[in-house]
């Protein structure tokens, strides 16, 4: 092949990913406004219900109990269908908010199992120590139990944060206009699988790894004096 | 008295940790717990502050009854400072921050007063230095030190202190335990659970000795170290004496 058509056929490649690009590009707000938004959505929830697990009345820690094991136990694709076609019908949710709510009640599960382990690393030794200085067991949650969770649960909130992000996709298939839909209506114009695909990827890509980035900035940042390290 | 106890009994499951206890404190005295591990000990200063529930008996200090009422649990941990075997700071906080934080949200004293109050009982504890180390960056001693000033930045009436020099390496003992005898002089009224039979003859006004539950023998320091009376402390006293 003469070196002209190799050099042709190359920029005509750039010039494919290209188009993809600038046809994607307007989608991309609305994954990470999604995902924000249904994120902080389940860290709201999460922690709710992370209490309520360890919480002394019966009624209250089983009902958690089950509500993490139901939502755990469902495909969240499932429990995307059921809350827009199903409840979405009834209530009359647009596709952005049962996305937010789907993603949103998914991860809480999650969330709260993380949060709960977190509460439950701090030694018995550091709420006797506050009860006996007379603090009520709010104060104590509040000014020596949550500040220790806080840096335990970081990393693995931050693997839940990046892991909606990608579910975020999961969304296209109710027709919110997100990334991946972009990509699926991009497709379906042109037919160009491989770069369309290529192209979605590693947008979700650079995505994921910037956050990675803050999250172990973050982490450096709160890193409280030899933390872990006690005696 | 400051600390009355009528009949006190608890139990954990099979396990029947205080068996009908009874005893009286004065106010000003400083009474040291001794006996075997696993006797009883912990789990009666625990009763005290409420941060164990007794199953029966009751518990008077300074005037007010401990019952499942939480107000009168809140009231009574207000006028007692309780210090650890493990220290319990809070890693989170600075020396200054630990002795700060319950001063401001019980005590709701304002960050200047807080402060103060601080900084006096770090001089006391000969700490001043170290205000703004974390606990981690502290020697056992050290830290236990700022424990005993954490619990007495909130002007209790009572200290208990729970085998407070049982996690220490040796050579940190004594600058605890010297920390205490300060306490002992200056009237603090104090329960101490140790194992230091050097310290509880030098300080204590009076010694109780308990197994299994219950309490053996009590009375005078001298009486019942130089003459105890029952076989049971014998036998203890012949061991930790060794």
């Amino acid at each position: 092949m003469p070196l002209q058509e190799i050099l042709y056929w190359i920029s005509s490649q750039f010039l494919i990913l290209k188009n993809i690009l600038f046809f994607l590009a307007p989608a991309i707000p609305m994954t990470i406004k999604l995902t924000l938004v249904s994120f902080t959505f389940a860290l709201f929830l999460g922690f709710l219900v992370g209490i309520a697990r360890l919480s002394k009345n019966k009624l209250i820690k089983s009902l958690s109990k089950i509500y993490i094991d139901m939502i755990r136990g469902i495909p969240l694709l499932v429990q995307i269908f059921f809350i827009y076609f199903g409840l979405g019908k009834v209530l009359n949710l647009d596709r952005f908010l049962a996305g937010v709510i789907a993603i949103g009640v998914c991860y809480s599960a999650y969330l709260a199992e993380i949060i709960r382990a977190g509460i439950q690393a701090i030694h018995r030794g550091q709420y006797q120590a506050a009860l006996s200085l007379g603090m009520t067991p709010y104060q104590t949650m509040r000014y020596v139990i949550l500040p220790q969770s806080f840096r335990i649960i970081i990393p693995p909130v931050a693997n839940e944060f990046i892991a909606s992000l990608k579910d975020s996709s999961l969304v296209s298939i109710i027709g919110l206009r997100e990334l991946t839909r972009a990509g699926r209506e991009y497709y379906s114009q042109y037919f160009v699988d491989f770069h369309t695909w290529l192209v979605v990827g590693i947008i979700y890509l650079a995505m994921t790894l910037s956050l990675s980035r803050l999250v172990s900035f973050l982490e450096k940042k709160y890193k409280v004096h030899g933390y872990g390290i006690q005696h | 008295m400051i600390i009355q106890t009528k009949n006190i009994s608890k139990r954990f499951g099979e396990l029947i940790a205080l068996d009908r206890v009874s005893f009286e404190v004065e106010k000003g005295e400083v009474v040291v717990i001794i006996g075997p591990s696993g006797s009883g000990k912990s789990s009666l200063l625990r009763c005290l502050n409420g941060l164990e529930r007794v199953d029966s008996g009751e518990i008077i200090i300074d005037g007010i009854k401990l019952d499942k009422d939480k107000k009168s649990i809140h009231k009574v941990r207000e006028e007692i400072g309780m210090v650890f075997q493990d220290f319990n700071l809070f890693p989170h906080l600075s020396v200054l921050g630990n002795l700060c934080l319950a001063q401001k949200v019980v005590r709701k004293r304002d960050e200047q007063t807080s402060e103060k109050t601080s900084l006096e009982l770090l001089k006391k504890v000969g700490l001043l230095d170290k205000k703004n180390s974390f606990p981690s960056q502290l020697s056992g001693g050290q830290q236990q030190r700022v424990a005993i000033a954490r619990a007495l930045a909130m002007n209790p009436k009572i200290m208990l202190f729970d085998e407070p020099t049982s996690a220490l390496d040796p050579e940190m003992i004594g600058e605890v335990l010297e920390v205490m005898k300060v306490l002992a002089q200056e009237g603090m009224t104090m329960l101490v659970v140790t194992h230091e039979i050097g310290f509880a003859r030098e300080v204590a006004d009076k010694i109780i000795f308990m197994d299994q539950g219950k309490i053996i023998e009590e009375g005078q320091t001298e009486v019942i170290l130089n003459s105890p009376q029952n076989p049971r402390t014998i036998a203890f006293l012949s061991k930790v004496l060794k």
